[in-house]
């Protein structure tokens, strides 16, 4: 995994350039030129101190409307995608597992994977999947993952415990198919076993043909989720890139000096 | 104004002038013994004293019907309409294979009408015959009598020309449903009263569907007085789906008895003007009653709810959970009264009321109103409006899911939680929740 000379084709996957971004209606600038190669097969990793703009970057990259872009691009396969709706970039292949994933009262899980699966497929050009496909599909992965048919068919992530909502996070990962996950500290809020359980449903979808973004606070993850690179974000820019022994190193020292060093 | 020594007159405008024409030219066709006709001479005054209720009064502050209503329309005649016509437009609902009883224009069609389906369980008697009978009037003396106070509903008495009186006297295999349906090809006015008695421990689903044929607007007037007896349950489902000049005033009257379990879901999407009206009495211990709603409205229509729910014995619970989608300028309307009497302890009273704005210029006003006289109660009322949460939207936009389909998706699940009352009653509650999917995207079907 993560030999990126054998597999790259002709673009890398993702590219961010120069990418400057503010909330809109606020001048805040969150992210300050910010640069990012993340090439197919490999799974990086951004790690950084609270504020340092990697919950913005993740949402930027899926297309959430409260922020706006005034320099820079996002390319995708080579193209620019900040034109892009949050759907259009999903059928693309952008997938963001969120931190904090949403409760939908009155949307079954069951209704809404369905639903998400063949807007995909319906714009992937790939035909929507029957319901006798669909379910077989659902059983396997949600198996594998540890979620009951009896969750899917609850409310979309309404009453689920922390665990169960990023395995439910990872269900979708698994069932859209994408070639760009970003995970957005997916392990906050969970306890070693759940860690283990989300990061092995991860692992076990990492392929050539796709990457992998890991937005986290802390070293734990990447234990479980090998990176193959990992980047220090710190006041809206990459400071520091280096290999996953990076992340061991700053759970040693903290991010005091690269707080220092880009201010 | 008279002069300060003789009675105040009323000023009344031309739809209350014509209303008491119209009674005066036909009072002595109208249907009904002497007892009968004297109730309506007594709701006709009632009804020339207080005209139309207007702003000024409390209960029709946001609705009113003196400034909407301009010109009464003419009493419709008897009328007939194909059988084909009125199963189109009622036909997400048979799949429900309910025992059908047809209304045209505010008259019983036979021809329209199968209750007999029902079986032996069910007695069904066309209003304008059961009124000439005295044994009818005996043996539905038990029955909740209308409120006084409203004159719209004065109005029904005076002015009813027909409806179904049904008799519930075990439990059917069917559900039951009465189709209102105003054929008439020009603005005509039509006055119903439906009367459902139900007997002790029998269980009945009752559907009272409204449509229209043609474009005309019409006026539409319809009570219906439902007595539960002891441990019956009954489910009571409402469809409004009027054309879009209409106005429409429905009145339910309940009685509870001890132990009984009302479920009612009522579901307006048609009309100019709706209000939908209930009184609901506990009249014994221990009933329980949920009554929950939906409205989408767009354009210019307006939608109005409002509730009356009276404990007068201990035990009782009441639950109220009202949904209305409002786009364009239109506007909804709740008002919730849960009045708890001093005998009323262990009362267990709760409401909600929700809106969802789709637009700038909707709006929704919301009254709740708790009169509590007893102190071992619990009571609660809530009322929210909002636009569609852009948090919500967004999640299901990155998992793909395109815009205008995540919207309907979430007015969808915001509908569904207000008709979730239903579900087991699978093709009743699909068809409901299709109807909401079809407001939300007509051209799709």
């Amino acid at each position: 995994m993560g030999d990126a000379t054998l597999t790259r084709g002709t673009y890398d996957m993702l590219e961010i350039k120069n990418l400057h971004v503010k909330i809109e209606e606020d001048d805040t600038e969150i992210l300050r030129g910010l640069d990012l190669t993340v090439p197919k097969g490999e799974v990086h990793a951004i790690m950084g101190p609270n504020g340092s703009g990697k919950s913005t970057l993740s949402y930027v990259i899926a297309g959430k409307e409260d922020y706006e872009i005034t320099d820079g691009d996002i390319l995708w396969n080579g193209e620019s995608i900040i034109e892009m709706s949050p759907d259009e970039r999903a059928a693309s292949g952008v997938f963001l597992a969120f931190q904090y994933p949403i409760e939908i009262p009155g949307v079954a899980t069951m209704t809404f994977l369905r639903t998400a699966v063949n807007a995909v497929r319906t714009a992937r050009d790939e035909g929507e999947l029957s319901v006798a496909d669909f379910m077989r599909a659902v059983k396997e992965k949600a198996g594998e993952l540890n979620i009951t048919m009896d969750m899917l068919k609850r409310p979309l992530n309404v009453g689920f415990s922390g665990g169960e909502k990023k395995r439910n996070e990872v269900l979708q990962m698994a069932m859209l198919e994408p070639s760009m996950c970003v995970l957005d500290e997916t392990d906050s809020g969970l306890d070693i076993d759940a860690i283990r359980i989300v990061s092995e449903g991860v692992n076990a979808l990492r392929s050539p043909e796709n990457a992998f973004l890991v937005i986290t606070h802390y070293q734990r993850l990447l234990n479980y989720i090998v990176p193959d690179k990992v980047h220090v974000l710190s006041k809206g820019r990459i400071v520091k890139t280096g290999g996953k022994e990076l992340a061991l190193e700053l759970e040693e020292s903290g991010y005091k000096d690269f707080i220092d060093e880009a201010a | 104004m008279g002069d300060p020594a003789t009675k105040l007159t009323v000023v009344r405008n031309a739809a209350e002038d014509g209303f008491i024409s119209a009674w005066a030219a036909r009072r002595d066709a109208l249907p009904g013994d002497a007892t009968v006709a004297k109730a309506r001479t007594e709701a006709m005054a009632r009804f020339e004293a207080h005209g139309l209720p207007n702003r000024r009064v409390e209960e029709w502050k946001y609705t009113d019907l003196r400034a909407a209503i301009k010109e009464a329309l003419p009493l419709s005649d008897d009328d007939d309409a194909s059988v084909q016509a009125v199963e189109t437009a009622i036909a997400p609902l048979l799949a429900t294979g309910a025992a059908r009883m047809t209304l045209v224009d505010g008259h019983y069609a036979p021809n329209l009408s199968n209750p007999e389906t029902a079986g032996d369980a069910v007695l069904v008697t066309p209003l304008a015959s059961a009124l000439e009978d005295d044994a009818f009037a005996a043996a539905h003396a038990h029955l909740p009598t209308v409120p006084q106070h409203d004159t719209t509903v004065a109005l029904n008495t005076a002015l009813m020309t027909d409806g179904v009186a049904i008799h519930v006297q075990a439990t059917p295999e069917r559900p039951l449903h009465i189709v209102h349906v105003m054929k008439a090809g020009t603005p005509a006015l039509a006055v119903t009263r439906n009367v459902l008695s139900v007997a002790d421990g029998v269980s009945v689903t009752l559907i009272e569907t409204y449509v229209s044929l043609e474009e005309a607007g019409a006026q539409v007037n319809s009570v219906t007085q439902v007595g539960v007896g002891a441990n019956a349950n009954v489910r009571h489902v409402k469809l409004q789906a009027e054309n879009r000049d209409s106005t429409h005033l429905a009145s339910w009257v309940v009685d509870l008895a001890a132990s009984a379990n009302y479920q009612a879901v009522q579901m307006t999407i048609g009309g100019a003007l709706t209000r939908n009206q209930v009184y609901l009495t506990f009249n014994g211990p221990d009933a329980e009653a949920h009554i929950n709603g939906a409205y989408l409205q767009r354009g210019n229509q307006h939608c109005d709810t409002t509730l009356v729910i009276d404990h007068i014995h201990p035990g009782c619970t009441s639950r109220e959970t009202f949904k209305g989608v409002l786009d364009d300028q239109a506007r909804g309307v709740f008002q919730g009264k849960i009045m708890v009497k001093p005998e009323a302890q262990k009362t267990d009273g709760k409401q909600m009321a929700q809106a969802l704005l789709l637009s700038e210029e909707a709006e929704f006003d919301s009254k709740p109103e708790l009169e509590i006289f007893a102190d071992d109660v619990v009571c609660g009322h809530g009322s929210t409006s909002g636009a569609i949460d852009d948090e919500l939207l967004f999640y299901l936009r990155a998992r793909g899911i395109p815009e205008k389909k995540a919207r309907a998706l979430l007015v969808q699940a915001f509908v569904g939680e207000a008709l979730e009352l239903i579900e087991d009653e699978e093709e009743l509650h699909g068809a409901l929740m299709a109807l909401a999917a079809e407001w939300l995207d007509p051209k799709s079907t």
